[in-house]
């Protein structure tokens, strides 16, 4: 699939959303290669042992579900840099939404600057970061 | 806490080295988890084969903070910047090497915190840069 010409591209356009697979197979695959099997993160009755509401989306996946984000949207890009605050936690087998909007153009190298963010079903911001992208 | 002497001693100070050796099988099931579709980072025999650019992320170092760096209350991980310059690939052997880059204090809803950044640099076998990972913990010193 070919990804947005960087020519037609304009400061405010938005990324298709994306709702990413969180559920617990997904973490529970995640997790063993990333020696972060912790039980916060595999089962939410331990999770609910340390005072979580469940168990939670290792930051650095949520990050990477950010990438990803990109990377459906502009199949071939190149992302050169990205930033990414956890500001709370996501939960496991929630139902998150990831958004992105284009917040800058650089003509000299041809990259974008991107606002990411992942809600969820509240609405409420969990995850919020920024890309530079190259198309 | 006195941020100004604690930077001086602290920031700027190499603590921590680690290799690690990678296998595709690592870099295919990160990029899976993450909902990468391409087979860039997805098929091991695409001959661009490569880590999903945030793979770096998984790859911790022995120490997260100097021996002897003072306990500033309670940590959490409020974020990480990753910066890209090579291409990762499966089969690669990686050095990371770990050191203070800032530390800097903020005032939130919960009182002071202070923030600590750990910077990790990854050279491939060919001592090339291939990324730069920025992991920022937050220490509250009130938080029980």
């Amino acid at each position: 699939m070919a990804g947005p010409s960087f020519d037609d591209l304009e400061v405010g356009d938005e990324l298709p959303e994306f709702k990413p697979d969180v559920s617990m197979e997904r973490i529970r695959l995640f997790v063993g290669p990333s020696g972060m099997a912790a039980g916060r993160f595999t089962d939410h009755e331990a999770a609910r042992k340390e005072g979580l509401p469940g168990a939670i989306v290792p930051g650095i996946l949520s990050a990477g579900i950010l990438a990803g984000l990109i990377h459906r949207w502009a199949p071939g890009s190149r992302i050169r840099q990205i930033d990414t605050v956890f500001r709370a936690p996501v939960l496991v087998d929630s139902h998150p939404l990831c958004r992105s909007v284009v917040t800058d153009k650089d003509e000299s190298d041809r990259t974008v600057e991107v606002d990411l963010t992942i809600t969820n079903e509240q609405g409420e911001t969990r995850v919020m970061g920024t890309a530079r992208v190259e198309l | 806490m006195d941020l100004e002497a604690l930077k001086a001693e602290w920031v700027g100070l190499d603590f921590d080295e680690k290799k690690f050796d990678l296998s595709a099988e690592q870099l295919r099931v990160f990029a899976v988890s993450c909902g990468e579709e391409e087979p860039r980072f997805i098929d091991p025999n695409d001959p661009d084969f490569q880590a999903a650019p945030t793979f770096v992320t998984t790859l911790r170092s022995a120490r997260v903070l100097p021996s002897g760096f003072p306990n500033l209350g309670r940590p959490f991980d409020a974020g990480k910047k990753v910066i890209l310059h090579a291409p990762i690939r499966g089969g690669d052997q990686l050095i990371g090497r770990s050191r203070i880059s800032d530390i800097y204090s903020k005032t939130g809803r919960g009182g002071p915190m202070i923030f600590v950044v750990h910077e990790m640099e990854f050279r491939n076998q060919r001592d090339e840069l291939v990324a730069v990972v920025d992991s920022r913990q937050i220490n509250q010193p009130e938080a029980k």
